[in-house]
């Protein structure tokens, strides 16, 4: 059964989400602040966090940085704030998705489903594909540079896998949506920013990307 | 009528001040020329004529009784007629017959007094002096003297005088348009700095440096600016508190409802009665919300970019599981803000399948979008308040559970306001209605 962990410090909303996962099937694990939820994942592991921004104590931005730092465990944000602001930076802090509250919970199980298929399909056995000096290996999940391993998040990697099963062919954004996020209407800013994040772990220059190139007006491609 | 331009006004004030003084300066030169001239030419004429009237009397006294023979050898020019009346009858040069004509009866009659004296008349249409001086007995000497000549130079005078005082005019209004010219400089950029603070950019400021003279109406502009920036701040950290405070207790409803939703079997009729219309209302709230807060920062400036429309449409159509024809005329790629298109169209198209049946096509023109559908259609008087909140048209009917925001269109018009644009509805040939969203 798969595990759930949810950092909310809104004790109604703790305490119904909880409830509604479990009743999806979920192993809901809760936290009130965001000290404790980086406790309960060290000692649960859960397969999925789900993380409020507005935190008593640490933030919501600085919690996904602390998960993000030893774990690639898919992360979403579910905020009441949908500022571009917050949501640029909570993607850039690490996060997978970002769902604005009120969200219905079919569509949270869409989400968490969808993220799970990523993490699946990111292991699925495939030959080694190169760009030039990147590499990867679907099968290891590995990203080389230089020949050394590069820590990507399963996100990223998928979203790199999606980008490499088609070198030299631009993808579009909502493309990319649709294939590494399970979404059918989405939001384009998740494509952005998480290219951005990539470009910053595999371009030497990430300013100047060769690897991963924006097509203006089209979307992304990755070539050597 | 319209109002002139203050450039012009001003302009034209310069001008008819110009105008008034050199009027002024020139009416009064010329009357002083004037004056000055005749009076001149006056003494010399008065003085002439006693000289001439000397020399007749000499002569009549020494007993030359041919009167005309003595005005011949007058050394008299063109311009001077004499004549003389000596016992009611008159002598004049040969050439000059009928010349008395032109001598007034007041003149003579001050002659007949023994008196001398000289008279201003008009002769043959020109300006004279008429000089009358009486002789011993019955005689009296007249001479006239022409001032055509005169005149003449006078007419010259004031044509010169007239084109300075216009000239005058010209240069003033000259001088108006470029004062006014740099006068009104720094009203351009006042004129900017609003424009920029209309566009979005609510950090213009003007410089109250640049133009000393004007340092209150930039200071003023300024304060405006901050005020507005300070009420925008306000009204967008109300609209961001409200947002949190209705979504969060939002969450826990939706989360909640979907618990009890689950165990609907297992509840009797009538709580399974009530659970429905909670979770019907409990969507339809988190609809109106998220529509309200679209409402509430429809305002903010749009982000254009270069946006593939067909496969926005196609995406947007699959979505809501309907299949319309799509009709491309035009560019595929505008310049748009794709997320503000895909949501005017993703409600344009609710709007066809919650009242119209059903979009039946969608076109893409050049710089257009049209949603058709094959319903009742939207009466006449309805049209112009379709877009406006909370409106709904009399295909919705008594408000059951398929039952929108209200606020679908008016979120369209809002979206295509901020490109510019405008949101119409108009009749489907063939029936049904057809909206069109233009996105200049």
């Amino acid at each position: 059964m798969t595990s759930v962990l949810l950092i909310e410090d809104d004790d109604r909303i703790r305490l119904s989400l909880t409830l509604a996962l479990e009743d999806e099937g979920y192993t809901a694990h809760a936290a009130a602040t965001a000290e404790q939820g980086l406790a309960e994942q060290r000692r649960v592991g859960a397969d999925t966090v789900l993380v409020d921004l507005m935190l008593p104590g640490m933030d919501g931005f600085e919690c996904i940085r602390e998960l993000r730092r030893g774990d690639d465990v898919p992360i979403v944000v579910i905020s009441a704030r949908d500022d571009t602001h917050d949501i640029v930076a909570a993607l850039e802090a690490g996060a997978d998705d970002y769902l604005v509250k009120p969200v219905a919970v079919k569509e949270l199980a869409a989400r968490l489903r969808a993220l799970r298929r990523r993490a699946r399909v990111a292991t699925a056995p495939l030959r080694t594909l190169t760009f030039g000096d990147l590499e990867l290996r679907p099968d290891a999940g590995e990203v080389r540079l230089h020949g050394a391993e590069v820590p990507v998040t399963r996100t990223e990697f998928r979203l790199l896998c999606e980008l490499a099963e088609h070198p030299g062919q631009v993808l579009s954004r909502q493309q990319l949506l649709q294939r590494v996020w399970g979404y059918d209407i989405g939001d384009e800013r998740l494509v952005d920013v998480h290219v951005g994040r990539v470009r910053h772990k595999i371009e030497d220059v990430p300013g100047k990307p060769r690897h991963l190139v924006t097509v203006r007006g089209l979307g992304y491609k990755l070539q050597p | 009528m319209r109002r002139a331009g203050l450039r012009t006004r001003v302009s034209a004030a310069f001008a008819v001040g110009a105008l008034a003084l050199s009027a002024c300066v020139t009416i009064v030169s010329y009357e002083l020329t004037r004056s000055t001239l005749f009076q001149e030419r006056e003494r010399t004429a008065v003085r002439t004529a006693y000289f001439d009237a000397a020399a007749v009397d000499s002569s009549l006294t020494a007993g030359d009784t041919n009167v005309a023979d003595v005005l011949g050898a007058l050394d008299a020019g063109a311009d001077r007629y004499v004549l003389v009346q000596r016992a009611g009858r008159w002598y004049s040069r040969s050439a000059e017959t009928g010349a008395q004509a032109a001598v007034p009866q007041s003149l003579r009659e001050l002659a007949a007094r023994g008196e001398a004296g000289a008279q201003r008349i008009r002769r043959d249409r020109e300006p004279a002096l008429a000089i009358a001086v009486p002789l011993g007995g019955d005689t009296v000497f007249y001479e006239i003297v022409s001032q055509r000549e005169l005149e003449r130079t006078l007419q010259v005078l004031a044509l010169v005088l007239a084109a300075v005082a216009i000239m005058m005019a010209a240069g003033g209004a000259a001088v108006g348009w470029y004062v006014t010219r740099s006068a009104l400089r720094p009203l351009g950029a006042v004129a900017g700095a609003a424009r920029g603070i209309a566009e979005g950019d609510l950090g213009t400021r003007l410089d109250p440096a640049t133009e000393p003279d004007l340092a209150p109406l930039a200071a003023s502009f300024n304060h405006m600016a901050d005020e507005l920036a300070r009420r925008l701040q306000r009204d967008r950290r109300f609209a961001a508190d409200v947002s949190h405070e209705l979504r969060s207790p939002l969450q826990t409803l939706a989360a909640a409802v979907s618990v009890v939703d689950r165990r609907r079997d297992g509840l009797d009729e009538r709580s399974a009665a009530a659970v429905g219309l909670i979770v019907d209302e409990v969507a339809r709230f988190q609809e109106l919300v998220a529509d309200l807060l679209e409402l509430a920062r429809s305002d903010q400036p749009v982000q254009r970019e270069p946006t593939d429309v067909v496969a926005l449409a196609e995406r947007v159509v699959r979505a809501h599981g309907v299949a319309p024809e799509i009709v491309v005329d035009g560019p595929r790629e505008w310049l748009v803000d794709a997320r503000r298109v895909e949501q005017a169209l993703g409600n344009l198209i609710e709007n066809a399948i919650r009242y119209g049946g059903g979009p039946v096509a969608v076109r893409l023109g050049k710089g257009f979008l049209e949603v058709d559908d094959a319903g009742p259609g939207v009466p006449e008087g309805l049209r112009a308040t379709i877009f406006d909140r909370f409106v709904r048209g009399p295909a919705a009917g008594a408000r059951g559970a398929g039952d929108g925001t209200g606020l679908g269109l008016a979120i369209v018009a809002e979206h295509a306001a901020a490109h510019g644009g405008s949101a119409t509805v108009t009749e489907r040939p063939g029936g049904g209605a057809r909206f069109r969203l233009e996105l200049p």
